[in-house]
């Protein structure tokens, strides 16, 4: 009986923080009316969308396809292998590559950040190496991997095994830094080794950190793959993009950058609820 | 406070300073000069490592300086390096021109967030490259089509930024003006800016970043000049000096662009720090 009721009041209810005495253009709207504003902003977008692009519309065709077209490429795309592969096929080559190097990544960048968060020496050694390399972005290395490695796939998983591993090492070398020494220094006291502090009480005190980390390590080596298929591959997201552009096959094209866009989005929401998984305690960072 | 809370970017600033944090540079320096020692004979030996994967550096030294003395490509380096900050600035200017203003907008006016919000969260989530095809059919090879890939990398920095800064100063402050009677462009003006300014500026330094990055990225699939061009050149012509020299030139001239960002707002925003790290 209390749930529907919360549920009502969470919905009509007044924002938090809302401030009556503010003009209403100033002042927080509900949720329901948040709702309300927010489906006819997108109805009004996507209306705008179809008159413009309407046979007698100001918009060519060329530049921008009414939404029909998009969905019927779509459905062309489900349908018939588009490209040498199927939709799936390419998607499935995106998410293979960009996986294998996130992981990858992690599997040498959460030792080696962990290590430069705990010992000095090895922060004093390797720290200066990434400063140095930070700033070059990971998509200036693609040509670099293509000469080494040719167009295949471990040139790309390459790249974003370069993209995903400076954030996986920062953020793991912060969280295991800036652990307080009080922490460390009780289980000393209760009689811990070394071995015991590093896996019972750092790496567990980090964890929200670290997974923050692989988060943002996951939205570079994807953004960067797209980057890398647009360049050199036979298959993926970014080559069908890519070729749909040259073939002037919009419709195509818009639907690759918008599987794009919700693989992406998927990825972050992932993570978020990957972090509610294993460190519930930790608040969720506001800024993606 | 114990040395074990102090942040990284404090132990760098003091390294500088005293002697007893001189060591950590002498190991660093000791890390990288053991790197190019390692690269100096690796390539030194004879069919170890051959030149066309691994130039020594020498070569790329020289190459830089060819680079720098004769075209390559249409343009001496600093042409192409020219032609890159000048495709930069354009779509950062854009990005800050539309994303204050409107970021400042959607944090006073909340009905107007809900308006922007469905459409900006759709294309949020597509990356600065996957523009790029459309965005050269739209706008064909030219500069336009750089600067907006730029700009799309760099807006949303701007906006997020610039809206959470503004909506996270103190309400207190905000209806104390108002009690004295300010109205609301005078709050706005002497009250929110400044106060929301350093977070504000944090956003534009990550904006600088995304930007510079996308751009190298628009610069390798379209283009005739810039650096991302310089370096798919060098890729082309089987030449991996060229391509280094690229890469570390646009290494040093980003973070050329963030230590001078990083100066300014020392200069302008002494007063407090910003509430977002710049750290992507």
């Amino acid at each position: 009986m209390a749930r529907p009721l919360a549920v009502a009041r969470w919905f009509v209810g007044a924002a938090p923080g809302a401030d009556r005495t503010l003009p209403f253009w100033r002042r927080e709207p509900s949720r329901a009316q948040w709702l309300a504003i927010a489906f006819a902003s997108l109805a009004a977008l996507l209306a705008t969308w179809w008159a413009l692009t309407r046979p007698d519309g100001v918009v060519s065709p060329l530049f921008l396809p009414p939404p029909s077209e998009v969905w019927d490429a779509f459905v062309r795309l489900l349908r018939r292998p588009y490209l040498g592969s199927t939709l799936g096929q390419h998607v499935g080559a995106s998410l293979g590559i960009v996986i294998g190097g996130w992981l990858l990544a992690g599997a040498v960048g959460l030792p080696l950040g962990i290590a430069m968060g705990w010992w000095q020496k090895a922060r004093w050694i390797a720290f200066p190496v990434f400063q140095i390399l930070r700033p070059v972005p990971p998509l200036a290395w693609i040509p670099l991997a293509i000469l080494w490695l040719g167009i295949g796939d471990s040139a790309r998983i390459f790249v974003v095994f370069i993209a995903a591993i400076v954030p996986w090492v920062m953020n793991s070398m912060q969280a295991v830094y800036s652990i307080d020494g009080l922490l460390v220094r009780a289980a000393m006291t209760l009689g811990a080794s070394d071995r015991q502090i590093l896996t019972r009480v750092v790496c567990r005190t980090a964890l929200p950190t670290l997974v923050a980390g692989a988060r943002i390590a996951l939205g570079n080596a994807w953004t960067t793959l797209v980057a890398a298929e647009l360049l050199a591959a036979t298959a993926g997201l970014g080559y069908i993009a890519l070729n749909a552009s040259r073939t002037l096959e919009i419709g195509i094209l818009l639907v690759a950058m918008a599987i794009i866009g919700i693989l992406g989005a998927l990825f972050s929401i992932g993570m978020h609820v990957l972090t509610r998984l294993v460190a519930p305690w930790a608040r969720a960072g506001r800024a993606a | 406070m114990s040395g074990a809370s102090a942040t990284l970017a404090a132990g760098a600033r003091r390294s500088g300073a005293s002697a007893a944090a001189r060591r950590p540079a002498a190991y660093g320096a000791a890390a990288l000069l053991g790197l190019l020692a390692l690269w100096g004979i690796a390539t030194a030996i004879p069919g170890f490592v051959p030149p066309r994967v691994l130039p020594s550096p020498l070569d790329v030294v020289l190459r830089f300086g060819s680079l720098i003395a004769e075209p390559f490509s249409g343009a001496t380096l600093f042409g192409h390096a020219l032609v890159s900050l000048q495709r930069w600035s354009l779509g950062v200017l854009a990005a800050i021109g539309l994303g204050l203003p409107l970021g400042v907008a959607l944090a006073w006016l909340p009905p107007l967030r809900a308006i922007v919000t469905p459409a900006f969260e759709l294309l949020r989530y597509i990356p600065p490259f996957a523009w790029v095809p459309i965005a050269v059919l739209w706008f064909g090879a030219t500069t336009t089509t750089q600067a907006a890939i730029v700009f799309i990398a760099a807006f949303p920095a701007c906006i997020i930024n610039t809206q959470l800064a503004v909506s996270e100063v103190d309400s207190i402050l905000v209806r104390a003006a108002r009690t004295l009677g300010a109205g609301a462009a005078t709050t706005l003006r002497r009250v929110v800016l400044p106060v929301a300014a350093p977070t504000v500026f944090t956003g534009l330094r990550i904006a600088f970043g995304n930007g510079w990055m996308a751009l190298v990225g628009a610069e390798l699939i379209v283009g005739k000049q810039g650096l991302g061009f310089l370096i798919s050149q060098g890729q082309i012509n089987d030449s991996a000096a060229t391509i280094l020299v690229g890469m570390t030139t646009i290494g040093v001239l980003g973070a050329l662009i963030d230590l001078v960002l990083q100066r300014v707002q020392r200069l302008a925003l002494p007063w407090k720090p910003s509430i977002v790290k710049p750290f992507e």
